[in-house]
């Protein structure tokens, strides 16, 4: 009991703290860049609204999951063939090496040439710069499927759709995780940055609107939010691997402790 | 008269960037339905190369594996491998349950059928409870009886066993050694143990083919006439057993040193 | 009864060699599919697939690329980017081991900021850029806070790994020979922690560079990125493709140079460890 105490003490001690610190550095600021922070806070519910909610986080959300699903089935698509056909891995490599060098966000004027300005080139965006580490991580991980695995699954008969499903996808799936939070994160960078180039609503476009209008407060408040969001997706997508990881967490205590 | 299983003339080489290995040369023998045969041979003389064209993983470069009569092209239903890492070889991501069950699944049998095999498999190596633990929270022993289970329930007709308990503590050895003799005379199985351990083949099997070193031929077999009921404290000292046991050691020894009995 | 047991009772792989170091065949079958590649790029426009409009033929690409390269504005964009990379990602890079290596000193300071970093960590830096519109303008002020705010939690991530990587019995043993902190930082902790540092500075150096070309694309801070989208609103379709080439050069140097400098780290360091994913 008194050991969980102590745990939760450190678990909120800092940050409570850090809040604090700003709440009363910030409290008779008169910069109007650094409103304090009770001031942001009383602006949030008037801002946040349920409306807002709906008119612009909401599609912001559903444009990421649309780029990242679409990212993450074609990125574990493509790199599994690619993964498994060594000479197919050798003609693909170095073009692979070069597009997952360019940094994502220059895909912004890029796509917008095509899709123009609507949820089309937002979506695009999002999964074109998400599929690179999603597809490498995956190439790697079907690529280092354990040799006596696969002959014990061989000689078992487990062939075709079957070796897939539970012997490549399942022994890639560490990797193939650490290329989907890889994506996550930058999948909200190009949510956030084609909202703020092109677009009529969103998380992105709200907070830009918000400076541009000197709103201070109310960007302040939009910062918060996607702190927030950040927050919470990197929270969701612990608990799915957590969840779909449990044994190779597992696997890796019990050969540390060996 | 053709045995159950039956290697002729296995040849393997193994060929790559420039360099030519002649794993196996020239291998012949048979097993008979029913029979537990040690394979022994001194390290690194292709004694896996035999085994996993026997499995039908590797495809030899000349000679033929019939397996009742028929050539072994790919991995044949009739035959279950238990390897040497039983780490690598069950899948960490499945419990032991799932892991015994997944071949049965893709045999299309039944799930009560599947489920009857698994409680039965996973009972008769005394893991009866540890079918919802994953692999890795058992010990090394405990995982390749796993192994094993999953072979025994994949009903076949030939079990080959590469070097299984190479890996595993010495005290831990004795209890699987026996497990096996066990298993074999309820079940009535036929087993091809592959090993580089002189007791343990003496031990275990009924028959010793003894191979040379590599490029591996047949040595020498030899009949173990020990008794049936054979246990641990006892048939390891038997006057016979240090005979059998010496003999081998002298076949081996020869192997290493290049002379081929009757060349 | 003693068991004989010859020294390669350990389980051995059974892994055929493998035959997919890279070698002459594969590096012919990269230049294959890289050739293809580029022929498909010019194919592509060139048969009315997609409209040259939106996706130029490869050759007029190349022509944009030249040009620009005669250019003495665009090196001027391209050191431009550089600074911010470079000074954004050296002064994460300081901040973040002095930070990693300071948590991991003083006592409690571990269990104290855990929660803090899982909270900021995954805090989007470009939620940052409004504030520093208002605050530095197209400076490169406004580069540096979203780049060393992306790379930081990399660097830091890392040295945490790394630092929770020390052998208590090392530890111990440098405490019970009386070593100082400061003693026990150098010898024992710094060593252990540096291929996660390396890794760290790997994956901060890419980060810094999508972050700086961000900046630039989205602030208006001049760089490439900045060139790019005045090429893209003036219709230069060629020239913004080249430079969208030149950023990918730039992430393919960036890359590769990151990754050698960390297996050479690595090469005179003796530890084994396994990749962290991140």
């Amino acid at each position: 009991m008194k050991r969980l105490a102590l745990r939760l003490f450190f678990v909120v001690a800092l940050p409570l703290l850090l809040v604090a610190a700003w709440w009363f550095a910030s409290a008779g600021s008169t910069d109007v860049y650094w409103p304090p922070l009770r001031t942001i806070l009383t602006t949030f519910p008037d801002v946040w609204t349920g409306e807002r909610l709906r008119d612009d986080v909401l599609p912001s959300l559903l444009r990421l999951l649309a780029g990242y699903t679409s990212a993450a089935v074609v990125g574990v698509a493509l790199g599994t063939v690619i993964g498994s056909y060594r000479r197919v891995r050798a003609v693909c490599e170095p073009v692979l090496e070069f597009l997952r060098a360019v940094p994502p966000p220059v895909l912004v004027p890029v796509i917008m040439l095509f899709a123009g300005i609507g949820d089309t080139m937002k979506i695009a965006v999002i999964a074109s710069g998400c599929v690179w580490p999603i597809l490498l991580n995956t190439v790697e991980g079907v690529r280092a499927v354990d040799s006596v695995m696969s002959e014990t699954a061989r000689s078992y008969g487990i062939t075709g759709a079957a070796r897939l499903r539970h012997v490549v996808l399942r022994s890639a799936s560490p990797q193939i995780f650490a290329g989907l939070r890889q994506a996550l994160s930058i999948g909200i960078i190009l949510m956030v940055i084609s909202e703020m180039s092109a677009s009529s609503n969103g998380l992105g476009f709200t907070i830009v609107q918000f400076q541009r209008t000197f709103a201070i407060p109310d960007m302040w408040t939009g910062i918060l939010v996607l702190g927030l969001l950040g927050f919470l997706l990197s929270v969701v997508f612990q608990l799915v691997e957590r969840r779909v990881l449990g044994w190779y967490h597992g696997l890796r205590a019990s050969s540390r402790r060996s | 008269m053709h045995g159950l299983l039956s290697v002729s003339g296995l040849k393997k080489v193994y060929e790559g960037s420039g360099r030519r290995v002649e794993a196996v040369r020239d291998l012949t023998f048979t097993v008979d339905a029913g029979e537990l045969v040690c394979l022994v041979g001194p390290s690194g003389c292709g004694k896996t190369t035999l085994l996993k064209c026997m499995a039908g993983l590797l495809t030899p470069t000349s000679g033929e594996v019939l397996l009742e009569g028929r050539p072994v092209s790919g991995p044949p239903p009739g035959m279950a491998v238990v390897f040497q890492e039983y780490g690598r070889s069950l899948f960490p991501w499945m419990r032991v349950g799932e892991n015994v069950e997944l071949p049965l699944k893709q045999k299309q049998l039944s799930r009560q059928r599947r489920r009857a095999l698994v409680a039965d498999a996973l009972e008769s190596v005394g893991l009866g409870d540890a079918a919802g633990a994953y692999p890795w929270q058992l010990s090394g022993g405990m995982q390749q009886r796993v192994a094993i289970a999953r072979a025994l329930a994949y009903e076949p007709d030939v079990l080959l066993m590469d070097e299984p308990f190479a890996a595993v503590d010495a005290q831990t050895r004795a209890d699987l050694e026996d497990l096996v003799r066990g298993l074999w005379r309820d079940r009535g199985i036929t087993i091809l143990f592959v090993t580089h351990d002189i007791d343990e083949a003496v031990y275990l099997g009924e028959r010793v083919l003894i191979l040379s070193a590599s490029p591996t031929v047949v040595q020498e077999q030899l009949k173990v006439d020990l008794p049936s009921e054979r246990d641990q404290l006892h048939t390891r000292v038997d006057p016979r057993f240090a005979e059998l046991r010496t003999r081998v050691y002298e076949q081996i020894q020869a192997a290493k040193r290049g002379v081929v009995p009757g060349a | 009864m003693k068991h004989t047991r010859p020294d390669d009772a350990r389980p051995k792989s059974t892994r055929p060699r493998q035959a997919g170091r890279p070698g002459p065949a594969n590096a012919a079958l990269g230049a294959a599919g890289l050739a293809g590649f580029l022929a498909l790029c010019e194919a592509v426009p060139r048969l009315g697939i997609v409209s040259e409009d939106y996706f130029p033929p490869l050759s007029r690409i190349a022509d944009a690329l030249v040009t620009e390269l005669g250019d003495r504005t665009f090196w001027t964009a391209l050191g431009d980017t550089l600074t911010g990379w470079a000074v954004g990602l050296a002064i994460a890079v300081t901040a973040g081991i002095l930070a990693g290596v300071g948590i991991a000193v003083v006592p409690f300071l571990r269990e104290a900021t855990a929660s803090t970093i899982e909270f900021l960590r995954p805090i989007p830096s470009v939620a940052l850029i409004p504030l520093a519109v208002l605050l530095y303008g197209t400076e490169l002020r406004s580069v540096l806070l979203l780049v060393v705010y992306a790379s930081f939690w990399q660097v830091l991530i890392q040295v945490l790994y790394g630092v929770q990587d020390v052998d208590p019995v090392a530890e111990e043993t440098a405490r019970s020979y009386g070593l100082g902190t400061w003693a026990r930082v150098r010898h024992v902790l710094w060593p252990t922690a540096l291929p996660y540092v390396m890794t760290g500075v790997r994956l901060a150096a890419a980060v810094a560079l999508i972050l700086a070309v961000t900046a630039e694309l989205v602030i208006g801070a001049p760089g490439l990125g900045a060139r790019i989208m005045v090429a893209q609103t003036s219709q230069a379709v060629p020239e913004m493709y080249a430079l969208v080439v030149v950023t990918g050069a730039l992430g393919l140097v960036i890359n590769v140079g990151a990754r050698t400098v960390e297996r050479r780290a690595l090469a005179w360091h003796q530890s084994v460890r396994g990749e962290v994913a991140v």
